[in-house]
């Protein structure tokens, strides 16, 4: 609260890093969260690259299987839980009391925790690679039996896992409450903007299926240092135990990695297509549902186990395309009639929408059963990760970067970089992603340390591997243009681009109190408005 | 730098790379068709065609709201600071765009349904069973002399195994037009009995009795791979293939029961 | 303006910090299905329960069987289920501003737990059998000694509420702490009731 607030900032100076250290205040935190992930993206990614050199020709052995096994898994769980899930936090940390209006998250004490839990895990995680046998190398299902046979990295991974688990439990916990007791007067749930919807839905999902994964990761635990037989046949426990309880958690969590990009996305539209989201409810609607069938379609990951219910989930997967198709088409409908600016943040939302979309519809080859008999656990599958995950959740995390940079940061990520950026970024992830759908229908499994010279894979391979050299070339432009822009004065107004909803209505960046006042709330769109009189609900549309 | 005209050329530049990204795309994925091969077995035609139904409507999709994009980011760009009309949405709209993606998961599901049931039949006794057993790192074909199917005439107890080793990849040989199961065995852990022109995989899970049955339409060679991550090795768990017609089948078990040395692997 | 919206809202119905609250216990319960999931699925597939079969010779020679004795579970299930009686009769003492009667409450229900807590302790030292032998003997360990966990973590919730309490905090108006700790005890008594019913009962 500012009255406590203000004595703490003004009373006395601390220390720059003291400060950083002992922070509550939601928006450092969200900044600290930021800095964070996108380091283990980095390191994420050039894991990736590593995984690419290897893959780059047939029989190639620039690592060893046991490496390659390392790199492949690490890589995966440093981007899904040590750089994709955070993010998301990070973001909303910054953001969701802003855009309704209050001056911190409920509970700033636990906020910090969950923060502070995270750092640590990435350490534990990646400590893998010094202890002997290496770190985790079960790739980031860490499937049972074989998670057993591993060393002590395993277990180093586990607790990691356990302990993003607690920051992003308790973490949701933290922003339901603040979404739903913290909201300025006038800003009825229905008029929350689209972002803070999509962290309601995921911090819905993470609250409740992260504990049933951390349970699994006990019983994992337990199986490997006591003795316990959860997933071993012979002492009377079922194997596939694991993967259910793994993917009751994973599948879920594939939307609590995704939904928060399409809030950011739906942010961005509306503003540099100068319109309101179209259809604001449906979406709302579409994003619930999205959450609720989240839950119910986990065993399509397990197909070929044979011990599933394959119509049964095959149908509730191809269904999960209905809401999303719901999503895509309102972000056309936003755009239809628009008058579009192509910013680099709209440039990043507008690949979000091509790329995921294609993620999306790969997606649903899986969902007819026997062709997911073909494709699973080949790069069919990697492709489909990778253009939800990249195409997606990573298109966004830029959007939002280059959106709200002038918020957080007071200064304006310079344009021309920011177009050269998604240029090579976009065709670079095409050229490394998209010919894993063809190596996929041509049979090359995932996961593989090598593949044979006799099955012609080289060049479609070779290629990926140019493609994902090309991102990271992707990468300078941006860094470039994040240390440039840190070098200048803070210059920006409230309301750089003409937004919509409340964080544009402070300063940026925004004082530790956030607002000093608001503006009257009548619509999703107040600060759109105060701009333009009327609230846009009761304009009518001409 | 709100101002269009300042915009123009990057706009262009967009609009091409954006035109020329979506065209290679969907000239990639329209031969894409040709990425996955018929297969070999008469399961795998039936999931070809499945498989070719669900790229069709993929491609549809894809190309609609891809082009509907493309048209937009092209037409609606900023061209003055007047405001567009602030249209919130139309029910009737969204009941159209949730109606017809609704008619397109019915028809996939109801496809898939039938597919299932048309490759999923059991086997039944008087067929060729293979016992297939996965370890870190190889694979084991067994023959039971006693259900190599078509009343064969071995009346001998014994069995005939193929064993990989790091020298030489473990060879499978099936008789074509004829039902032939697999048992798939492992004692270590997962492993996934995946060959490629089968379109078919089928994990090998400890604990567990999977079995499929399929029945080979061509004759040749043809490769499979393990395809469940199992540790070092999983890269190189590979395996050889190799369709025959039934008599020279009954030969090659004949001769390895014989535990002739000289016994080929064709 | 924010600031005071905020302020009030806080005020008006139930607090941030016990919605706060119940969205923790409810990722509990998730985490407690996750393991009741286990078990039951170990049950289906086993072909008998317990599933004698699946121990090696040398284990049954050894001494290992695979069965629970109830007398002293049943009593100490007796104990738990009535602390958590005498822990909402504190609640509603100091909702009437009675705050030696929730002291009371409060001491009796810490020392009722702890007796909990020193039977299962026991009772676990008399078992003919590990969490090593087999899926029986790895979810009888896992659910009790995770359930086990949570009352150790609830009474240390209580010795901090008495202490509190006993230095003088809590009224009639507040009592938070106080309603979220017997909330969490009354959960851990459900859970244990459910272990009970399972575990020995139908087990
Ligand atoms: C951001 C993460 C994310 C997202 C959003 C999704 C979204 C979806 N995923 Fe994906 N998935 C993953 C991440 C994600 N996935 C990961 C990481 C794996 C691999 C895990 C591993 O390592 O094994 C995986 C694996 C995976 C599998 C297992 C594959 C296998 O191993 O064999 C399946 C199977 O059904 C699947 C399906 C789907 C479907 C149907 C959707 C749907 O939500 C997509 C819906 C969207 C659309 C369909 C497009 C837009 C819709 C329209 C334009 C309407 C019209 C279209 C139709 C009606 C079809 N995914
Ligand atoms: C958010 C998720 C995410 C992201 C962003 C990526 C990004 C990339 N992924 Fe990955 N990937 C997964 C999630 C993700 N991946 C998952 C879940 C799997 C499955 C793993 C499993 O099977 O268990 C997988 C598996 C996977 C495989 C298959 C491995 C196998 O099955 O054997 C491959 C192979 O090419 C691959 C490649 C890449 C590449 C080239 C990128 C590139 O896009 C990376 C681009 C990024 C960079 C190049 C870094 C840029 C930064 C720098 C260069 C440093 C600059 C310095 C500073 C900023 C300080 N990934
Ligand atoms: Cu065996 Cu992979
Ligand atoms: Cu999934």
């Amino acid at each position: 609260m500012a009255s406590i607030a203000i004595p703490r900032h003004v009373a006395y100076e601390r220390p720059a890093i003291l400060d950083w250290l002992t922070t509550v205040d939601h928006k450092k935190l969200g900044i600290l969260y930021l800095y964070v992930t996108m380091f283990f993206f980095a390191v994420g990614g050039v894991l990736a690259l590593l995984v690419r050199t290897q893959l780059a020709v047939a029989d190639n052995n620039f690592v060893s299987n046991h490496t390659y096994n390392q790199i492949f898994t690490m890589h995966a769980s440093a981007m899904l839980f040590l750089f994709i899930i955070p993010v998301w936090a990070g973001f909303g940390n910054y953001m969701v009391p802003l855009q309704i209006g209050a001056n911190d998250m409920a509970f700033p004490r636990i906020n910090a925790m969950s923060f502070w839990l995270v750092p640590p895990a990435g350490l534990i995680m990646f400590g893998g690679f010094l202890v002997d046998g290496g770190s985790a190398a079960a790739g980031w299902t860490a499937y049972s039996p074989l998670a057993k046979t591993l060393g002590t990295g395993m277990d180093m991974w586990i607790i990691a896992v356990l302990l993003i688990g607690i920051s992003s439990t308790v973490g949701a916990a933290n922003f339901l409450v603040t979404m739903f007791r913290m909201r300025a007067p006038g800003m009825t749930m229905f008029r929350m903007p689209i972002f803070c919807w999509t962290m309601l839905v995921t911090s819905f999902l993470q609250l409740l299926a992260t504990p049933v994964l951390a349970a699994g990761l006990v019983m994992l635990f337990i199986d490997r240092n006591f003795g316990g037989s959860f997933f071993d046949p012979n002492g009377g426990g079922n194997v596939i135990l694991w993967q259910n309880v793994f993917w009751f958690y994973s599948h879920p969590a594939v939307y609590i990695m995704i939904l928060p990009g399409m809030g950011i996305v739906s942010e961005i539209l509306p503003v540099f297509a100068r319109k309101p989201l179209f259809g604001y409810k449906a979406f709302v609607f579409a994003t619930m549902g999205i959450g609720g069938l989240g839950f119910s379609v986990w065993a399509h990951h397990m197909f070929t186990t044979g011990a599933v219910l394959k119509p049964f989930f095959g149908f509730m997967t191809a269904l999960i395309g209905i809401p999303t198709g719901v999503k895509i088409f309102n972000w056309l409908g936003t755009l239809w009639r628009g008058s579009i600016s192509f910013t680099s943040p709209m440039l990043f939302a507008l690949g979000f929408v091509s790329m995921f979309l294609i993620g999306g519809i790969n997606g649903t080859f899986s969902a007819a059963v026997p062709v997911d008999f073909a494709i699973h656990d080949t790069y069919f599958v990697v492709a489909h990760i990778h253009y939800v995950l990249f195409g997606g959740s990573v298109f966004a995390v830029f959007g939002g970067l280059y959106y709200w940079f002038p918020k957080i940061w007071g200064r304006k990520l310079n344009e021309k970089l920011g177009v050269l950026h998604f240029t090579l970024m976009i065709i670079g992830f095409n050229l490394t992603f998209f010919p894993m759908h063809l190596l996929g229908l041509d049979g090359m499994p995932r996961r593989i340390a090598t593949y044979s010279s006799a099955n012609d894979w080289d060049l479609l391979n070779s290629i990926a591997t140019v493609g994902a050299f090309l991102i990271a070339v992707s990468m300078i432009p941006f860094i470039v243009n994040c240390v440039m822009t840190f070098m200048k004065p803070k210059d920006q107004p409230n309301d750089p681009w003409e937004g919509n909803t409340l964080e544009w209505a402070t300063a940026s960046p925004p004082p530790v109190h956030n607002f000093d006042e608001l503006p009257e709330i009548h619509s999703e769109r107040p600060l759109f408005d105060l701009r333009h009189g009327a609230p846009a609900s009761h304009q009518a549309p001409r | 730098m709100r101002l269009a005209g300042k915009r123009r050329p990057v706009i262009r530049t967009f609009a091409l790379v954006l035109i020329a990204l979506l065209g290679l795309l969907t000239v990639n994925v329209a031969f894409a068709q040709s990425g996955q091969s018929g297969g070999i077995t008469q399961e795998a035609h039936d999931i070809h065609r499945l498989y070719l139904f669900v790229l069709g409507l993929a491609l549809a999709v894809f190309l609609l709201v891809e082009s509907g994009l493309v048209y937009a980011i092209i037409k609606f760009r900023r061209k003055n600071d007047e405001l567009p009309a602030q249209t919130h949405g139309s029910n009737v709209i969204e009941m159209i765009w949730t109606g017809i993606p609704m008619v397109i998961v019915a028809s996939i599901f109801i496809f898939t349904f039938i597919t299932l049931q048309r490759i999923e039949h059991k086997s039944t006794p008087e067929n060729l069973t293979v016992e297939v057993t996965g370890f870190q790192f190889q694979w084991q074909f067994t023959y039971n002399l006693n259900d190599l199917g078509k009343g064969s005439d071995l009346a001998d107890k014994r069995q005939v195994t193929v064993i990989g080793t790091q020298a030489e990849e473990p060879t499978l040989v099936i008789p074509i037009d004829e039902p032939v199961e697999f048992k798939l065995v492992s004692n270590d852990v997962i492993h996934s009995f995946y060959v490629r022109d089968f379109l078919y995989k089928l994990d090998v899970v400890p604990g567990r009795d999977n079995r499929f049955t399929i029945t080979a339409r061509e004759l040749g060679d043809f490769t499979g791979q393990c395809a469940e991550l199992c540790g070092l090795n999983h890269a190189l768990m590979r395996f050889k293939v190799h369709v025959v017609q039934r008599a020279e089948f009954d030969k090659w078990v004949a001769e390895k029961a014989a535990g002739a040395k000289t016994a080929r692997q064709p | 303006m924010a600031v005071h919206a905020a302020v009030h809202k806080q005020n008006e119905g139930m607090s941030n910090g016990m919605l706060g609250f119940i969205l923790f216990i409810a990722s509990e319960v998730m985490f407690f299905g996750g393991l009741f999931a286990a078990y039951f699925i170990a049950r289906a597939d086993a072909p008998s329960w317990p599933p004698e079969e699946m121990l090696s010779p040398e284990k049954i020679a050894s001494g290992v069987k695979l069965e629970l004795e109830l007398a002293l579970p049943a009593v100490a299930t007796v104990v738990l289920v009535s602390s958590s009686f005498v822990i909402q009769w504190g609640v509603i003492q100091i909702r009437k501003g009675n705050r030696s009667g929730l002291i009371w409450a409060l001491f009796i229900t810490l020392i009722m737990g702890l007796t909990f807590l020193s039977m299962q302790m026991y009772d676990y030292s008399q078992l003919p059998f590990r969490a090593s032998d087999t899926i029986y003997g790895t979810t009888f360990f896992t659910l009790t000694g995770f359930h086990g966990a949570h009352v150790a973590g609830g009474a240390i919730f209580i010795f901090v509420c008495l202490a509190r309490s006993l230095g003088g905090q809590f009224s009639a108006e507040h009592h938070e702490a106080i309603e979220a700790c017997s909330m969490y005890w009354h959960f851990v008594d459900v859970v244990w009731i459910a272990l009970f019913t399972t575990l020995y009962i139908v087990g």
